[in-house]
């Protein structure tokens, strides 16, 4: 038999049911949180009480929805298994966590009376909205980084 | 994952930690001042904070169980003359020696329109203090045979969070929480079946700050009505705010209706200073700016005078929260009279005219202090006696009947709300959260 020279193609991700469930509500709190930097600006500047309670709510969703897909990431990323895991896909895993830590910040500086959230709120909102930005370019590079495959005839 | 990497693993993970901590710990806020220290014409004004999580502490709910009864001072005792009411908030007495008490808590009709919202009234529920009311006035009359057991009777019924009762001639207003309601009143009767007929409609949006206080002129032909702020510092924004805040004044001939004193939060109580024939009040200011602010307030209502609220308090102390700012109304604003401490929550005012309880209590105010939910250690559940001389606050608040919550601040058997005085010259008080109405008399009558 000719040895092929052609990559091995082999599954990187354990679950496929896991795996999409992430990729269904993995998205949501990107949005969400994108939602509140915007409507921060804008209560910042109208002072228009409508968008304060309407970041809470946005902030406050945002991090429920966040729950899931970051139990199935930790999961993916740190318990041991045949599928390796790149540096991007740690370094995505911080930056999310560190984006959730802020967010959970932001949803009690949120539950602060009319403008005494301003300007904290936008300075965190911007803050989750950065990294969960950097993370998602990490993951879009993390399409294109060498694996090191598993080859279990080797085993 | 080779060892290096798992250890630095875990020391992100604990740093992650300790600032999370350190975030939300922050906001722990002990007061530095109680009541006394607070009290008096110029209270001593932390720096304003903000904080990550409102800082609550809310006793649990257990009521007072056989026998038990709040303590009196020296010279005093205290005997209910009503309990099982459903949540009593104001009493007034009739000039036969009745006793009206309003069964009352708030319509519920706020909005949950912050996440905030949900939790913060779930902990404050704890207390007994969300419980529902009756919305009805009951009379409780004193039997005749000297046993010293009170008569109940369900005076009017069907009515919507009632607060303030005021008899002028022979008709008896009720401040329901949406309208003054006039009902026609017999010497002597025990029940009122007449409708009542709007004698005017109150701010009814939202109530936030649900009750309606009450006072007539003395000459019978106007009503005071203290309406309270919709929101802490105008978070539900400033267009609901029209007409809160205030004292109105409505006429009783017309019921047409003009603000008489602005910018007082939550002005409960309204009284005549029997020397001065002075309009006072007793009000609830600001929240979630330390334990220390803002002190809550015993204070003449000067006619046409803006006392801050939301812009400030205090006179010129600007809070930032209420935006946009109102640097005109700021300049205009006049500090209240006497502070009597931060988050007491005084709901009920009496100067007391009668001659029964022991001379030291006599031409000073009685104030009902519901108690805090958002501070440690907890103020105020008390009834508090402030002496006055020439008409003005002579000496800090004592308290006069206590033991409302445990010595450990854990558990609540009530709190003082509305006061009243008995024509026999009694001092009685609702308590809301033990269901009871208690009246204080001189050791020994």
């Amino acid at each position: 038999m000719t040895p092929t020279t052609a990559p091995v193609r082999a599954p990187t991700y354990r679950s496929r049911f896991a795996t999409a469930v992430f990729d269904v509500l993995n998205p949501v709190p990107y949005g969400l949180f994108v939602g509140t930097l915007i409507f921060d600006i804008l209560y910042a500047i109208t002072r228009n009480v409508f968008w304060g309670k309407g970041a809470a709510w946005l902030v406050t969703t945002g991090l429920l929805f966040a729950i899931i897909p970051r139990v199935i990431n930790l999961c993916h990323v740190w318990i041991p298994s045949r599928y390796p895991v790149t540096s991007l896909e740690r370094l995505d895993f911080w930056l999310n966590l560190f984006g959730i830590v802020a967010a959970i910040v932001n949803a009690f500086v949120h539950s602060r009376d009319a403008y005494a959230m301003v300007p904290l709120n936008v300075v965190l909102s911007t803050i989750t909205v950065a990294l969960l930005s950097i993370a998602q370019i990490v993951h879009a590079l993390d399409k294109f980084a060498l694996r090191e495959v598993p080859r279990e005839q080797v085993q | 994952m080779n060892r290096s990497s798992k250890h630095n693993t875990h020391a992100w993970v604990s740093v992650v930690a300790l600032a999370l901590a350190a975030a939300l710990g922050g906001c722990n806020d002990h007061a530095k001042y109680d009541a006394a220290h607070q009290a008096g014409a110029n209270p001593p004004l932390p720096d304003a904070r903000n904080f990550f999580t409102p800082p609550m502490q809310v006793p649990k709910y257990v009521g007072w169980r056989n026998g038990e009864a709040p303590k009196v001072a020296n010279g005093l005792k205290v005997e209910k003359i009503a309990s099982g009411l459903v949540h009593p908030r104001q009493v007034y007495a009739l000039p036969n020696g009745d006793v009206l008490v309003a069964e009352s808590n708030s319509p519920n009709e706020e909005p949950v329109t912050t996440p905030k919202q949900l939790i913060a009234g779930l902990i404050e529920g704890r207390s007994g203090k969300k419980a529902k009311g009756a919305n009805r006035i009951t009379l409780l009359r004193k039997r005749g045979d000297g046993s010293g057991e009170w008569d109940r009777f369900v005076f009017i019924d069907h009515l919507h969070s009632p607060f303030g009762m005021q008899l002028v001639g022979d008709t008896l207003y009720v401040a329901d929480t949406d309208a003054i309601l006039k009902f026609p009143y017999q010497t002597g009767e025990t029940h009122i079946s007449a409708r009542g007929v709007e004698l005017t409609d109150l701010p009814d949006t939202i109530n936030h700050h649900w009750t309606k206080s009450l006072l007539a002129s003395p000459d019978g032909k106007k009503l005071y009505v203290g309406v309270g702020s919709n929101s802490n510092v105008g978070e539900n924004g400033l267009d609901v705010e029209y007409r809160r805040a205030n004292v109105l004044e409505v006429d009783i001939a017309t019921g047409g209706s003009r603000i008489y004193a602005a910018g007082i939060r939550n002005p409960t109580g309204l009284q005549w200073e029997p020397k001065t024939g002075q309009l006072w009040a007793v009000a609830n200011e600001r929240d979630e700016i330390g334990a220390d602010l803002v002190p809550d307030y015993l204070t003449s209502v000067k006619e046409g005078a803006f006392y801050g609220w939301p812009y400030s308090y205090y006179g010129q102390h600007v809070d930032r929260r209420a935006q946009p700012q109102r640097p005109d109304l700021v300049a205009k604003a006049i500090p209240p009279d006497y502070a009597i401490g931060s988050h007491v929550a005084p709901l009920g005012l009496l100067f007391y005219t009668g001659n029964n309880l022991p001379a030291q209590y006599r031409g000073g105010a009685f104030i009902g202090e519901h108690g805090s939910w958002d501070r440690s250690p907890l103020s105020g559940y008390v009834v508090a006696y402030v002496p006055f001389e020439n008409g003005k606050p002579a000496g800090a608040p004592q308290p006069v009947v206590t033991g409302f919550v445990s010595d450990d601040q854990k558990q609540i058997y009530g709190a003082p709300v509305g006061l009243a005085q008995g024509q026999d010259g009694a001092l009685l008080i609702a308590d809301d959260v033990g269901n009871a109405v208690w009246r204080v008399t001189k050791a020994g009558d």
